[in-house]
């Protein structure tokens, strides 16, 4: 068991004062199987005048901030702490073959998950991606097994680089660069599953880093993460972490679900004003102690596997800080 | 031997383009062997061939019929004229191809007078000219049973609508696929499980039907998301009505009013007594905005654009000069998708609001709702029986063109296996446009099929049969042709209402529906009294309700492109006098005249000044760059070009004359190879040209113009860039004194076009003292300064205030225009020891501070909420990077 705190900061600052703007916020972490909601609160700066609440198609909440006066900053800082419960581990060989899964999908009982068997506009395969999935997804597999499999292979053969694709970019493109950041590596993920018609999920969320030994933690280094869910018509979901070849654990915090990032994106918007706008954004996760007092880190992730024998980051650098947030914002 | 033999002797003629032998193999002697299969055709004759005992399954494509067994609209199998066709078939057979032509010309000219004025970018002019106008008409009988196919039709989509987005009835089921729903980027999911809605789905309803060459009828196409093609049905019946009169009267033809009537009535329930009905459409580049257009002006409906709109506290509101007025119900010519700057981000038009707020509130009714496009086009036809029989119990009356759902596997082989037969459309959104789509006949047939299997979810294979015939004119006599219809219906409190009649048009074999447009009218004849009674027009109705003098809201964007069009009118006329003023003087052969210091001060009025050079060179420099650079914003390049975009979009609220003299101005050729300032008798021609242009439209605008928030808006940009051009004159050529004075002075006169006055008032060599009183003082001067500032003021007066106080603008443009009124002549004509004029310069840098302000809080008040073409969308990335390795 590990308590999470997470806080997300957004900041617009406006080149013009902006008459007005609504912001849709995917920033609420709620319960799930594997976390626990101890407590979540968002605060907007200007005061806005509208905050309505209410629950998407996919089981996520959603707020929407409206702000009329004229603000040439707006601020959204959302802090939640979550508990990370420990999950019944999933033996990824006793799923089903991954066609009955996808047969599985097709039927009407398969309903909820066929939600996510579909490819969108970010995870469309093309006939790489779909050659790519097939040369794990052998006949008869099982197939989380193969999944399992698909996320280690992303992670072996995908460089992280960010600034090398945008918000935009979509699964072909990083497919085909064989580069991308985390966002990117699910939507890979997504759009070889997809290919399959296997129901696969895209995860927005958060995730601890550890400072390498010695070094201090530094605030407001993190940035928000992606990684994938799976579905066996049996054992039902399993995420899966492309980035770091992983089964989620203790240091991840869930935030909303979805198909693609545009289910999930934490701060969509539309903002009425004639100048630019600055985006910057700072995320930090702690992890804490009943009293809300930080904790100091661990020496390595609880249930994480064996750190991967070829790190993506050089060694001898400091990754969390070398791959700070640089977000961009499209303008 | 033609088709003609068994038609009277007078209307052989006029059916000289029917096949030879369309009736009985071509033998007229002894019983027709044809007459055995005629007998089949009987029941297809008599109208009632909808409902057959076998409907075609979607994925069957009814074999090529010979001939002279395709069914046409005016002959039967027998070669007989049909009984509903003999009014207006007489009627052209007694008009002949000279009497037609004449109508045919009346009927374009209708059309295209439609078009001058609804059509800000003339697109319709070229379909107006083009489209077949020799009317269909359908057996009432036949009309009936097709009415009933519509409204169920309606009804059917209405019910699974409802059905997808709550309960899922069909996909538990297994009557529909969950790729119909989750492969289909028109499923808008995130509205999925919202509070249910009392308001239905659908309001408005348009399908695109035709008959097989056997005589079925079948659906080509269901229009569900933003359907709004009304004004062309109405338009196209106004000009048909008119020109085919003597037909349309003696057939008895059923009108449309009524069917609208209704329409306005459950529009007019649904707004209650303060709220707003509005069309909305993706403006003047829409190709659909012609029917936009004139179907807002037919309802009294505001037209609007997504960026008019706001959405606070979950209701909608349109953003008018007079604030946020509420919208209680929206007609939508926009595609749900592009409507949501929230939910999808990605694709949401420019300026578009988050309307999912207020449809999610219950506050706004959509006609149609966001999200309809999930039944789009095509998708509702390989699922059509299944859902009919499930979700509303009863037979389909409508069957389907062929049209097999790329989703499946066994339809994909199917469709393979006939390429030929098959084209390949998105489900939802019609004919694939971009370069390089997919065909069915790929060479790569392995990578078709991956293509298919991965993507056949949102796609369908389509098929358009033979299509039944009808007459066209074709070379001064008619002629079959394969034709299709679009036919309109409504939601009323009684029900579906289907509007009688439809726009029909040739289409080539084969090929998808083409869009909307004019053409054919589609007549059918009254039975009863009831039928044949014409309801008054709304039009009528609607001037009977409630005179109205202001013409409605003005909307914030317009009010922000009058005042810019008045801003930039006024721009090109000081830009095109500083350089007939120069020009004159170059050509003047008066030394002290043609002195560059003189010239280049009048031409850095508007140009910017190009400190690097000097002399003559720094002249020739400035008129270049005024005369031909689009770079130079205060060049004429820029300034027609930009005209030209401002005056399209404000074009419905300048009078008719007042649009031509600007269109006159913008498309003179002479300004896209300006002849060199070495030319300058060719260059003065075309500057003055330019001016009578302008002059033309401030006198059309003033003479034409009535007295409203419109011409206040375009009176206030003229009055602040005249006010703005005056005031940087003024400090140019009389800030301080030069010598020789009087040069100065004169040119200082000649570009107010004041010469005149000042000579017959002091009869004597411009002075200073004189000439400021004149050009800065004088109330009565037209073209004084002071007199800019009392246009401001009036327009000011007569705007709508947020409160009993007299607003911010003007307050400062009656400050301003006292500062001047108090000015003393001799005192701002007085040079301290340098020669600069301090209290003329003073009180010219106060105007021009005080104009600028005046633009921004005009901004402030009336255009903010209309800033939205600046619309950002934030996104933020996940990006976390790879654990660190421990």
């Amino acid at each position: 068991m590990s308590r999470l705190r997470v806080r997300h900061e957004t900041r617009y600052v406006y080149g013009a004062p902006a008459a007005f703007s609504q912001h849709l916020l995917r920033l609420t972490p709620r319960d799930r199987e594997d976390q626990k909601v101890i407590s979540t609160e968002i605060a907007v700066t200007p005061d806005p005048q509208e905050l309505q609440w209410f629950d998407d198609g996919f089981g996520n909440r959603l707020g929407t901030a409206t702000v009329y006066e004229p603000h040439d900053t707006l601020e959204i800082v959302a802090e939640s702490v979550v508990e990370r419960l420990p999950v019944t581990e999933i033996m990824p060989g006793a799923s089903m073959p991954w066609e009955a899964a996808a047969a599985a999908a097709a039927a009407p009982a398969g309903l909820a998950a066929a939600l996510y068997a579909f490819p969108t506009r970010y995870t469309d395969a093309d006939d790489a991606i779909e050659a790519y999935a097939r040369r794990i997804f052998t006949p008869g597999r099982p197939v989380l097994e193969a999944a399992r499999e698909l996320c280690s292979a992303i992670h072996d053969d995908f460089a992280y680089a960010p600034g090398a694709t945008g918000a935009e970019t979509v699964a072909s493109d990083s497919y085909a660069a064989r580069e991308g950041v985390c966002q990117d590596f699910a939507h890979v993920m997504l759009a070889a599953m997809r290919a399959l018609r296997l129901p696969c999920a895209y995860v927005s969320g958060y995730l601890r880093t550890i400072p390498p030994p010695g070094q201090a933690r530094l605030i407001g280094a993190d940035a928000t993460h992606a990684w994938v869910s799976v579905w066996d018509p049996g054992l039902g979901w399993m995420q899966l972490d492309p980035t770091n070849d992983m089964e989620p654990g203790p240091d991840h915090v869930l935030a909303a679900t979805g198909r693609d990032y545009a289910d999930c994106a934490p701060v969509t918007g539309l903002v009425v004003g004639s100048g630019g706008q600055m985006l910057s954004v700072s995320v930090d996760v702690a992890a804490i102690d009943e009293t809300g007092a930080e904790r100091a880190p661990d020496p390595a992730p609880a249930k994480a596997p064996p750190p991967p024998p070829a790190p993506v980051a050089p060694a001898g650098s400091a990754p969390a800080t070398a791959a700070g947030p640089s977000p961009d914002a499209k303008s | 031997m033609t088709v003609a033999d068994r038609l009277e002797e007078d209307l052989r003629g006029l059916f000289a383009h029917y096949p030879s032998d369309r009736s009985a193999s071509g033998r007229t002697d002894g019983p027709a062997p044809a007459a055995a299969a005629a007998q089949g055709q009987g029941a297809v004759d008599a109208g009632l061939a909808i409902a057959t005992a076998d409907p075609p399954a979607p994925g069957v494509i009814p074999p090529a019929l010979p001939p002279e067994r395709v069914f046409d609209e005016a002959i039967d199998s027998d070669g007989r004229l049909r009984p509903h066709w003999r009014g207006v078939i007489e009627w052209a057979g007694r008009a002949g191809p000279e009497g037609y032509e004449a109508v045919l010309t009346e009927n374009r000219r209708l059309r295209l007078e439609s078009g001058v004025a609804f059509d800000p970018a003339g697109a319709s002019d070229a379909m107006a000219a083009a489209a077949d106008a020799f009317p269909v008409v359908i057996a009432p009988e036949e009309w009936e049973t097709i009415s009933l196919g519509v409204a169920q039709r309606a009804r059917l989509i209405e019910a699974a609508l409802r059905d997808l987005y709550g309960p899922q009835k069909a996909l538990k089921e297994g009557w529909l696929p969950p790729g119909l729903a989750f492969g289909n980027p028109d499923f808008a999911l995130w509205r999925r499980d919202w509070p249910a809605q009392d308001a239905p789905w659908l309001t408005l309803f348009e399908m695109d039907l035709a008959r097989g060459a056997d005589g079925r009828w079948m659906v080509l196409a269901d229009r569900v998301d933003s359907p709004l093609g009304d004004g062309w049905l109405i338009a196209n019946r106004v000009a048909a009505s008119q020109s085919f009169a003597e037909p349309f009267l003696g057939a008895r033809v059923r009108r449309l009013a009524g069917h609208y009537l209704a329409l306005q009535q459950v529009l007019e329930d649904a707004m209650g007594p303060d709220g707003r009905v509005a069309l909305m459409s993706g403006g003047g580049r829409d190709p659909r905005y012609f029917s936009h257009a004139y179907f807002a002006r037919y309802l009294g409906a505001a037209l609007i654009e997504p960026g008019d709109v706001t959405v606070r506290h979950g209701a909608a509101y349109v953003k008018t000069v007079e604030g946020l007025k509420p919208l209680s119900v929206l007609l939508r010519g926009v595609h749900s998708r592009h409507l949501d700057a929230l939910f999808a981000p990605d694709e949401a038009a420019p300026g578009a609001p988050a309307l999912s707020l207020a449809a999610r509130s219950g506050r706004l009714r959509l006609a149609n709702g966001l999200g309809t496009g999930a039944f789009a086009y095509r998708a509702m036809a390989p699922f059509a029986h299944v859902l009919c029989e499930n979700l509303l119990e009863e037979p389909l009356i409508l069957h389907d063109a062929p049209c097999l759902w790329m989703g499946d596997a066994r339809a994909r082989e199917q469709a393979m296996d006939e390429p030929e037969l098959w084209r390949l459309e998105r489900i939802t959104r019609g004919p694939m446009t971009e370069k390089g789509a997919p065909v069915l006949t790929m060479r790569d047939r392995d990578a078709l099929i991956r293509f298919l299997r991965r993507s056949g979810d949102r796609l369908a294979a389509v098929a358009t049969p033979p299509l039944s015939t009808t007459p066209a004119w074709v070379d001064g006599a008619l002629a079959p042709r394969q034709w299709m219809m679009r036919v309109f219906a409504g939601l009323t409190p009684k029900g579906w209402s289907v509007a009688p009649g439809g726009v029909a048009t040739l289409v080539e074999p084969g090929c998808p529906p083409p869009p909307l447009a004019f053409g054919k009218d589609v007549w059918i004849p009254a039975r009863t009294e009831d039928e044949a009674r014409t309801a008054p027009s709304i039009e009528r109705r609607m001037a009977g309700a409630h005179l109205r003098r202001t013409g409605g809201d003005l909307l914030s964007r317009v009010a922000d492109d009058l005042f810019w069009l008045g801003r930039t009118t006024e721009r090109a006329d000081g830009t095109l006098r500083a350089l007939r003023v120069v020009i004159d003087r170059m050509l003047s052969g008066q030394e002290e005249d043609e002195s560059p210091e003189v010239l280049s001060a009048i031409l850095e009025i508007q140009a910017g000044a190009d400190e690097r050079r000097v002399g003559m060179v720094r002249v020739r420099d400035a008129i270049g760059r005024l005369t031909a650079d689009p770079h130079e914003p205060m060049g004429i390049a820029a300034l027609l070009s930009g005209l030209r975009r401002t005056g399209q979009r404000v074009r419905p609220y300048l009078s008719e004359e007042s649009w031509r003299s600007i269109d006159r101005l913008c498309s003179d050729k002479g300004w896209k190879m300006p002849p060199p300032p070495q030319n300058a008798s060719a260059l003065l021609r075309l500057i003055d040209d330019s001016l009578l242009a302008l002059a033309a439209f401030a006198g059309a605008t003033h003479e034409n113009q009535t007295r409203n928030h419109v011409w206040r808006f375009l009176e206030l940009g003229r009055g602040i860039e005249r006010g703005l051009t005056f005031a940087r004159a003024a400090d140019a050529l009389a800030g301080r004194r030069r010598e020789p004075d009087e040069t100065w002075l004169r040119a200082w006169l000649t570009l107010l076009d004041s010469r005149s006055a000042y000579r017959t008032r002091y009869m004597t060599t411009p002075a200073p003292a004189p000439a400021v009183d004149l050009l800065i003082l004088d109330e009565r001067n037209p073209r004084s300064l002071v007199f800019q500032l009392m246009r401001l003021e009036e327009a000011l007066e007569r705007l709508p205030s947020p409160g009993p106080r007299r607003s911010r603008e003007l307050r400062l443009a009656m400050r301003t225009l006292m500062e001047i009124r108090l000015a003393d002549p001799e005192a701002l004509a007085e040079e301290d020891e340098d020669g600069v004029r301090p209290r003329l310069r003073a009180l010219i840098h106060d105007v021009r501070e005080a104009l600028a302000d005046l633009s921004d809080e005009l901004a402030r008040s009336f255009f903010a909420h209309t800033q939205s073409h600046a619309q950002v969308q934030a996104h933020q990335r996940m990006m976390a990077p790879p654990e660190s390795p421990a």
